[in-house]
């Protein structure tokens, strides 16, 4: 029975979606249904039954001939993708969205890093032995290291979505595979927002760390600041993960937020969250570094983390009031 | 098998036969065209559903909902006085049509 739906989407894949051709597809279908149920009835196989219906399907152009519809205007150039193509998306998105995560978690690590081996050092506990020249470079080292690695992962991930671009530019899917991501979507999104509501916890309990190492004593502080970073990159990891699968599904069911309506929207917000968020991380680097202030110097993330909020908020609004 | 350029003109008036007797629903219909043709003719999916569509338009046909107790609800088809008009002109035609017809035809026992 599956394949006669599937063939029926096939064949109205091309046709536009209105009321009046909804209605006859289902009353096509219907009519199919009986058919092949009477075949059953009759003893025929599953084979026989569903090569008897569709070879009396007849010709689509008879009926788009009939209904006047133009296809040249209405034309839908959107791709029209199989159930196992969808699969396979959502796969490799889920991949991608791990190597990224990974990725941006190692950037969180280079920087800690850098704090860690710096306070080693000072701390005479590692490098005792080298000069103080090579001290300053020493923990930069793991830093390019980890920071070339992540780059590396960012191309290569990259690369292996550009073949599914096609789908990011909105595509036509068939109601029966819709209707299965839509459940494999709605069994996923709890499992979402507990991962969202873990990571906003980890995000808001980080900074006590830094409390409870600033207390222990002066040096030790630091290394609070090296588990802060820490917690906050297995956050973001958590984020880019599961929220790149949620994306892959809101790719494919079209859902308003990943709609071609609001992409361009998306990219803007997007576009500054790439450079508002680094910038902030500069900014909290800068002045522990330069300035020694890592007890204070955290506030920038929330701080950061709020504004943006807003401003996304307000340009969501304002070019929603536009329209 | 009857090739579907000779049939072309005539479905629609094998349909209007059809709902003479009684409003009917898609599958029943084609179900009655095949037995009334002995089997010999069976109208395809994309070919009732333009005719459908076609007889409508012209209001020789007038299509609402049945209730069904059970199962799904169907589309219902019911013969309009203007199609019970236009089926009388379609037979007259095909009498003048076959008598033509069958005056090139060498092999038909006359």
């Amino acid at each position: 029975m599956e394949t006669i739906t599937t063939y029926l989407d096939n064949m109205f894949a091309r046709l536009p979606k209105t009321a009046q051709m909804i209605d006859l597809k289902n009353n096509i279908m219907t009519n199919m249904e009986d058919k092949y149920n009477e075949l059953k009835e009759a003893g025929k196989s599953e084979h026989e039954a569903i090569g008897i219906v569709i070879s009396e399907f007849g010709n689509i152009d008879e009926l788009v001939s009939e209904l006047d519809i133009n296809l040249d205007t209405k034309e839908d150039t959107r791709q029209t993708i199989t159930k196992e193509e969808a699969d396979t998306y959502l796969t490799e998105k889920s991949k991608s969205g791990s190597l990224i995560g990974i990725g941006v978690f190692l950037c969180f690590l280079a920087a800690a890093s850098l704090i860690l081996i710096n306070q080693l050092v000072a701390d005479q506990i590692i490098g005792k032995d080298l000069s103080s020249k090579a001290k300053d470079v020493f923990g930069l080292i793991p830093l390019f290291l980890l920071v070339a690695i992540a780059v590396g992962i960012f191309i290569y991930s990259g690369m292996k979505m550009e073949k599914y671009a096609y789908i990011e530019k909105g595509i036509h899917l068939p109601s029966s595979v819709k209707s299965y991501i839509q459940q494999k979507y709605d069994s996923y999104t709890p499992t979402y927002s507990v991962t969202v509501i873990i990571g906003v916890c980890l995000i808001l309990i980080s900074p006590i760390a830094l409390f409870i190492s600033s207390v222990m004593g002066e040096n030790a502080s630091t290394y609070g600041v090296v588990i802060l970073l820490l917690m906050v990159a297995i956050a973001v990891y958590v984020f880019i993960y599961y929220g790149s699968l949620r994306e892959g599904y809101g790719k494919l069911l079209e859902i308003d937020e990943y709609s071609n309506h609001t992409k361009k929207e998306e990219k803007v917000i997007g576009a500054v969250a790439s450079i508002v968020f680094p910038l902030a991380t500069c900014i909290f680097l800068f002045c522990g570094f330069v300035y020694s202030l890592w007890y204070i110097a955290w506030i920038v993330f929330p701080i950061t983390g709020i504004l943006f909020g807003m401003f996304s908020a307000a340009y969501s609004i304002i070019k929603g009031n536009q329209e | 098998m009857i090739s579907s350029d000779v049939i072309r003109g005539y479905n629609d008036t094998m349909i209007l036969f059809i709902l003479l007797k009684g409003e009917s629903y898609g599958y029943e219909i084609s179900k009655n065209i095949k037995a009334q043709s002995d089997e010999k003719y069976i109208m395809k999916e994309t070919t009732l559903y333009s005719a459908f569509e076609r007889l409508e338009k012209n209001g020789y046909i007038e299509s609402f909902y049945g209730d069904e107790t059970f199962g799904k609800r169907r589309t219902y088809y019911r013969i309009t006085p203007k199609g019970q008009v236009y089926y009388k002109e379609k037979c007259e035609e095909w009498n003048i049509t076959k008598d033509v017809i069958n005056r090139f035809m060498k092999e038909t026992d006359k």
